[in-house]
């Protein structure tokens, strides 16, 4: 196991990249928009090939496509009666096409499921910053979020936003998806947030207990599937989304 | 803790005053459209301090509408003047089943808190206060919310809705699933919270029996209003019938 720095780089920026992502994803889950997170991570290629072809750094490309399809989910959501998955499902897929079409042949694979890019240490200060910020952003939203999952008509009678709430949330979640694109892929990023939550949800009995299982989930299987994935000299993204699985096969077994 | 109605600029159509004296309430020619529907249409009461107003009509006569209307979460037509500063509280008929999301009702209740985390014990010592003062254990606490039953969910949502002291309650009453000794300590309990605190209420009902017990005024709606005013005077025989209908009638009255 080659325990150097672009090891070191890795696991520490997956772990942070986990961290927001496994919060997230409880929110996620419980609003049922897990094939929504998924669909929407696809958004990130185009703007990975845009960023490509103008040599800047992919994460920005990915960045700025993922909260313009976000917002634009969230406004088309407003606007008509409309699921989000039936927004996401007809339009973004399009741009898994856009993208196939717009990414170099030898760099789609792995901007669908990670290890393309080295970290560098920008990278990784980059990741560990904006995770750090989306984690605690996702803390101090949680409550107005799950009041306006649980009930929307309440979260309004008592004066909150529940429209913002949600708009803000789904930057969070494009957000977090483009940190992901250089360690883990766009397409495992959907599995990174959603696994921990699935398996959490198993054990969970309070609010609290679900959130902090999947915080707790998301970081251990990271841990281990970057383990895994230097000894065995695998990509990053597969190994971690394989050890999740695991986690949740066990999690079943603890269903009450 | 609740909504407060202050001097916000509504959107079109939308021509809200607040007013200092007065009813604590005021409806002029509420009308709501759904498309090409029309939901309610040139709807007009008014609401005094310590009222204890029931809406009453068949299902889908717009009830619940006017409700969401009176607390501003639709596009209207027409005038809804609440005194200044007013705080409302709102029951909803049900909360939709979220099986996925594992909430307990402490935690339920820590959701109405302005504070984003932390502070729970505040928010939670409330909570015991308010459930107590509608005779709810507060074992209810630590149990997750799907695993209550109606009855026990109803009074949870009641007490999230008295916490902060609302001076009015808007009370959405299930169609079914509350069991008949259930809803009469419901009843009872909101007659409490009227009396004890000058709470004002508005209270879809499904039951006439409480309408005549109860209420000091009544609302019969059918997208129209097709009476008003106290219930021994508004609601007379021929009015039940043109709202429920013949065969209704005859259900409605046990």
């Amino acid at each position: 196991m080659a325990l150097d720095n672009q090891f070191l780089l890795i696991l520490i920026s997956g772990l942070f990249t986990a961290l927001a992502a496994s919060l997230l994803g409880a929110f996620i889950v419980v609003k049922r928009m897990a094939l929504v997170g998924d669909v929407l991570s696809h958004v990130a290629l185009p703007g990975i090939g845009l960023a490509l072809m103008l040599s800047i750094d992919p994460i920005y490309g990915a960045a700025v496509f993922l909260l313009a399809a976000a917002f634009g989910t969230w406004l088309i959501e407003k606007k008509t009666a409309l699921p989000p998955e039936a927004i996401i499902g007809t339009f973004f897929t399009a741009t898994l096409a856009l993208g196939v079409l717009l990414v170099p042949n030898e760099e789609l694979f792995e901007s669908l499921f990670g290890n393309l890019f080295a970290i560098k240490k920008l990278d990784a200060v980059i990741i560990i910053a904006a995770s750090s910020m989306i984690f605690f952003l996702t803390l101090l939203l949680s409550r107005r979020l799950t009041l306006s999952i649980a009930a929307p008509d309440l979260s309004k009678s008592a004066g909150f936003r529940p429209d913002f709430s949600y708009l803000a949330f789904l930057l969070l979640f494009a957000l977090s998806v483009a940190l992901g694109i250089k360690l883990i892929g766009s397409v495992l990023m959907g599995a990174l947030t959603i696994l921990p939550a699935v398996s959490a949800r198993n054990f969970a009995w309070s609010l609290k207990s679900f959130l902090v299982f999947s915080i707790i989930f998301g970081f251990i299987m990271t841990f281990i599937g970057i383990l895994i994935s230097a000894v065995f000299n695998f990509p990053p993204g597969p190994a971690v989304i394989l050890t999740g699985i695991i986690f949740f096969i066990i999690s079943l077994f603890f269903k009450k | 803790m609740e909504q407060e109605k202050n001097n916000k600029n509504h959107e079109n159509h939308k021509h809200s005053k607040i007013e200092h004296t007065g009813p604590i309430l005021e409806v002029r020619d509420l009308s709501v459209s759904f498309g090409k529907e029309e939901i309610l249409k040139d709807v007009s009461f008014s609401v005094n301090d310590g009222d204890f107003l029931a809406i009453i009509g068949p299902n889908g006569a717009g009830k619940t509408v006017l409700f969401r209307a009176l607390m501003d979460f639709i596009l209207y037509d027409g005038e809804i003047k609440w005194r200044a500063g007013v705080k409302i509280g709102y029951v909803p008929q049900k909360l939709m089943e979220k099986a996925e999301l594992p909430l307990t009702v402490k935690e339920f209740f820590s959701l109405k808190s302005k504070n984003l985390f932390f502070k729970d014990k505040q928010i939670a010592n409330s909570a015991v206060h308010e459930l107590k003062s509608i005779d709810i254990d507060s074992d209810i606490l630590n149990r997750q919310l799907v695993n209550l039953s109606r009855g026990e969910l109803q009074r949870v949502l009641i007490a999230w809705a008295i916490l902060g002291h609302p001076q009015i309650l808007l009370f959405d009453e299930p169609t079914a699933g509350i069991d008949i000794a259930g809803e009469e300590s419901v009843y009872n309990m909101l007659h409490k919270l009227q009396d004890e605190r000058g709470m004002t209420i508005i209270m879809i009902s499904h039951d006439l029996n409480v309408v005549y017990r109860y209420a000091n005024n009544v609302l019969c709606l059918n997208k129209e209003r097709l009476c008003y005013g106290e219930p021994e005077h508004a609601l007379t025989n021929e009015q039940i019938k043109r709202l429920y209908g013949e065969n209704a009638f005859y259900h409605h009255l046990h």
